[in-house]
């Protein structure tokens, strides 16, 4: 497969995904408001604040908003096109991708991101605010209909697998990044009002998470008990079959990578396999009272650090025209691609539409 | 005849209908058609309409404009009456394309080896050489089988009294025959009906016979040659084509950056590492090809491709240099060319063409120019054109000063009504719209053209610029049997 192709797949993958956890951040904090809106209001800064932290997106943020509020980060989020992790702006980037490689997907999987692009280009914010929950529901729909005709329609060949890396190392960030909503949360909190979040705010936060990972009612079904912060992590991080949880998004990522390079347990052939198996096998042996001793924020600072430099092995490996490297190398030095935009893969194409048309 | 026909004028006394003949009747190979679309209501109509243009909405088939809003995507504009070619006529544009090709693929060889022609004079060696198109580098290099235009079309019109005329040769990358292809589709969908009362040749295969003609090609001594697609990229306005080409021969859609050339071969960047190419069928200008030879700010090129291309370790189709023998200046001496190479008389016409740099044709041009259409030599698509009789007093006498700077830059050809053939106007009513056709000739081992071609219709009433990037459509092309 050309590798450009497998690029391709790879970003239109990636930036579905990101789209539609997007989407379940806006919806998680709209659902948390209404249900805490005993002791706060929907404009409360400090729980939209905590949106543009999980984002890592502060600085873009504050050079074009004055306010933190439902209404700017919503924008941001959802509209703004110098934003390149806002819903449209993943959803054209994907799109992007999925034209550039057109003869190599199904006509049902462009058609389904083709109609996502417009339907985008037809919601107005006035709609978006009007009626949130239908919006959001609108795009992880698409998101899981796009997911499912990919399933459905395309050979599950090495094209396939490099769909599903793209899909899960994007979800696995994401997952990490919502459970870290709730520790912004306690923070600017702290910062701005000194108020403790009581016992019962606390558990609707976290069930707000959970809501947001579609992971409510599987996580009753194991822990029939009370829902405690304990529980949650320990589903939400380490469970192995629930398909939003960590463990199972890195197993998928890692099932993929091998069965595109051949590797297996215990024998890597190239730095993305070594990586990702480290990191699935330090998964697997895992209890939460090691994510506490290091502390949930680091613990997940780092795991998405160790993300982002599975997917520069990735485009090494497989993307870049290069000689392959077994050993560890410094990868800070070696890179075209650079990973990090406030922490977060982005797609680094250089277009050259100019030319093209001149053609 | 049907209610569409009869108030259809075809205004023959003026134009050369394809349908209506002079006497107010139907040629006979439209009989069946007329008959058929006398049982169509509007409404009938309106409903083959959409099935149309779902069809082309569904596989994507749009082309962009470029100066408006950055290169909109539109539906190419399809008109649903298709145009019958008897086979008898086709007969000639087939014997004729086949002896222009020939005599224009040998007239290439000999200006990048011999240079014969020049010697003796038959064509003024300035022109040739001072032709931007002409490549010296490639004096003397030999591709596979002594074939530079493997992929042709060449634009035929009509005149006035229905003569097929050859108004432009197409060397380079000509583009369009994907919509031949999907026309007939559309066709087969919309009037299954009225296509099974015709014995129309087949011209599915025309994918098929562009891969052979690749593989044929290819350097010689290898295995099974390895062909790829090369395209500028997805803003290209032709991209569609070039993507379903590749999907339809089952080759790979490379763009520059996926060919890297390492030890004068070139090889394609897989996620398996390199793999070896053959033939390159580009869609990618010459000045874009190779950044170290042609325009250095080309980013949609390879480095290194022309060195692979000389040493005779890839293939691209069409050689490199092919641009000499489409200029409009060296069209006029296509029926000297045909006749030096091949000892005959061409069998299809040229339009008459005056030189502006020819002295006394020059005289004429400018005294003339409210009756003829000037070209600039180089351009295509429709651009730096001026139609004379269209012109304002002002459009005229900027030409005049162009044509007196840069005389080899223009050529003159007399205003030639291009034949006419009843199109639908809003799916109502029939207006009579100018008409040419671009047949797809392949140069293998053989030469094949596969019965049909793009027949493009200038959709606005009058005009006659039927480019698609000017507003023109175009309708399916049947050749039938008797």
């Amino acid at each position: 497969m050309l590798s450009r192709v497998a690029e391709s797949l790879f970003w239109m993958s990636r930036y579905f995904e990101r789209a539609e956890n997007t989407a379940r951040f806006l919806d998680v904090n709209f659902n948390l408001l209404l249900d805490l809106n005993k002791i706060t209001h929907v404009e409360n800064p400090s729980y939209w604040i905590a949106l543009i932290l999980v984002t890592s997106d502060r600085e873009r943020f504050n050079s074009l908003y004055e306010e933190y509020s439902a209404h700017t980060v919503t924008d941001y989020l959802v509209f703004n096109k110098s934003n390149p992790n806002s819903i449209t702006s993943c959803v054209s980037l994907a799109r992007e991708n999925a034209r550039s490689i057109i003869e190599s997907i199904s006509s049902e999987m462009w058609e389904q991101v083709n109609n996502l692009y417009h339907y985008l280009q037809s919601v107005t914010p006035q709609f978006v605010h009007t009626d949130p929950y239908g919006f959001y529901k609108e795009i992880k729909n698409a998101s899981h209909l796009f997911q499912g005709i990919t399933d459905n329609t395309f050979s599950h060949n090495e094209g396939w697998d490099f769909i599903q890396i793209a899909k899960y190392l994007e979800r696995t960030d994401n997952i990490a990044r919502l459970i870290d909503v709730k520790y912004h949360m306690l923070l600017s909190e702290a910062q701005n009002q000194a108020e403790i979040v009581e016992g019962s705010e606390d558990i609707i936060q976290w069930m707000a998470v959970l809501k947001s990972c579609s992971a409510l009612e599987a996580f009753r079904k194991v822990y029939l008990s009370k829902i405690d912060p304990d529980n949650i992590l320990r589903f939400l991080i380490l469970d192995r079959t629930f398909p939003r949880s960590i463990n199972f998004s890195v197993c998928a990522a890692e099932d993929a990578l091998w069965r595109i390079s051949g590797s297996s347990r215990h024998r890597y052939v190239n730095n993305a396999d070594r990586l990702i198996g480290k990191l699935e096998a330090e998964l697997s042996y895992t209890a939460i009272e090691d994510i506490y001793a290091k502390g949930l924020h680091h613990y997940l600072e780092d795991l998405e650090q160790r993300l982002v430099k599975v997917g520069e092995q990735v485009h090494l490996t497989y993307f870049a025209y290069h000689t392959p490297e077994i050993e560890p190398v410094d990868i800070e030095e070696a890179l075209p691609f650079t990973g990090v935009a406030g922490g977060r893969a982005y797609w680094s194409q250089a277009q050259q539409h100019q030319q093209q048309q001149q053609q | 005849m049907s209610r569409f026909f009869e108030r259809y004028e075809p205004e023959t006394r003026h134009f050369f209908d394809e349908v209506i003949a002079t006497e107010g009747a139907p040629r006979p190979h439209y009989d069946k058609m007329l008959q058929r679309f006398a049982q169509f209501s509007i409404d009938d109509i309106k409903a083959r309409r959409e099935i149309v243009n779902i069809f082309f909405r569904n596989q994507g088939i749009t082309f962009t404009v470029y100066g408006e809003d950055e290169g909109v995507e539109r539906l190419f504009p399809f008109d649903l009456i298709p145009r019958v070619v008897p086979a008898h006529e086709w007969l000639t544009i087939e014997k004729g394309l086949i002896q222009r090709i020939t005599a224009l693929n040998e007239f290439l060889n000999d200006i990048y080896h011999g240079q014969k022609i020049l010697k003796d004079k038959i064509i003024p060696a300035e022109l040739i050489l001072g032709s931007q198109h002409f490549r010296r580098e490639f004096v003397g290099i030999n591709p596979p089988l002594g074939i530079y235009i493997h992929v042709t079309g060449s634009d035929i019109i009509r005149d006035r009294q229905g003569h097929y005329l050859v108004l432009e040769d197409n060397l380079r990358t000509p583009s369009g025959v994907s919509y031949m292809l999907q026309n007939r589709q559309a066709m087969k969908r919309a009037f299954p009906v009225l296509f099974d009362k015709y014995k129309i040749r087949p011209i599915e295969n025309y994918p098929q016979e562009l891969l052979r003609t690749l593989q044929e090609i290819g350097p010689v001594s290898r295995r099974e040659p390895n062909v790829v697609v090369l395209t500028p990229g997805i803003y290209n306005s032709a991209y569609f084509e070039h993507s379903f080409l590749a999907r339809q021969m089952g080759v790979e859609l490379t763009e520059g950056k996926d060919l890297v050339v390492n030890n004068n071969k070139v090889y394609t960047r897989t996620t398996r590492g390199l793999e070896l190419v053959d033939v390159i069928y580009r869609r990618v200008d010459d000045a874009y090809l190779d950044p170290l030879v042609f325009r250095p700010d080309s980013k949609l090129g390879v480095a290194g491709l022309v060195n692979a291309y000389r040493k005779g370790n890839v293939t691209l189709a069409n050689a490199i240099g092919c641009g000499v023998a489409d200029d409009k200046v060296i069209y006029s001496f296509v029926p000297k060319i045909i006749k030096y190479y091949l000892g005959e008389d061409p069998i299809l016409e040229n339009v008459p063409t005056w030189l502006a740099s020819n002295h006394d044709d020059l005289k004429y041009i400018l005294a003339n120019l409210d009756s003829l259409v000037v070209k600039a030599a180089n351009e295509s698509g429709g651009y730096g054109m001026l139609i004379g009789p269209e012109s304002t007093i002002e459009e005229q006498e900027k030409f005049a000063e162009m044509i007196v700077a840069n005389p080899r830059n223009y050529i003159a050809q007399p205003t030639i009504s291009l034949s006419r053939h009843p199109s639908f106007f809003n799916d109502t009513e029939l207006w009579g719209c100018h008409i040419d056709l671009r047949p797809y000739v392949l140069y293998g081992k053989t030469v094949t053209i596969v019965p049909g071609g793009l027949t493009r219709v200038a959709l606005k009433r009058g005009s006659l610029v039927v480019n698609s990037s000017q507003g023109g459509g175009s309708k399916d092309t049947w050749v039938v049997d008797e």
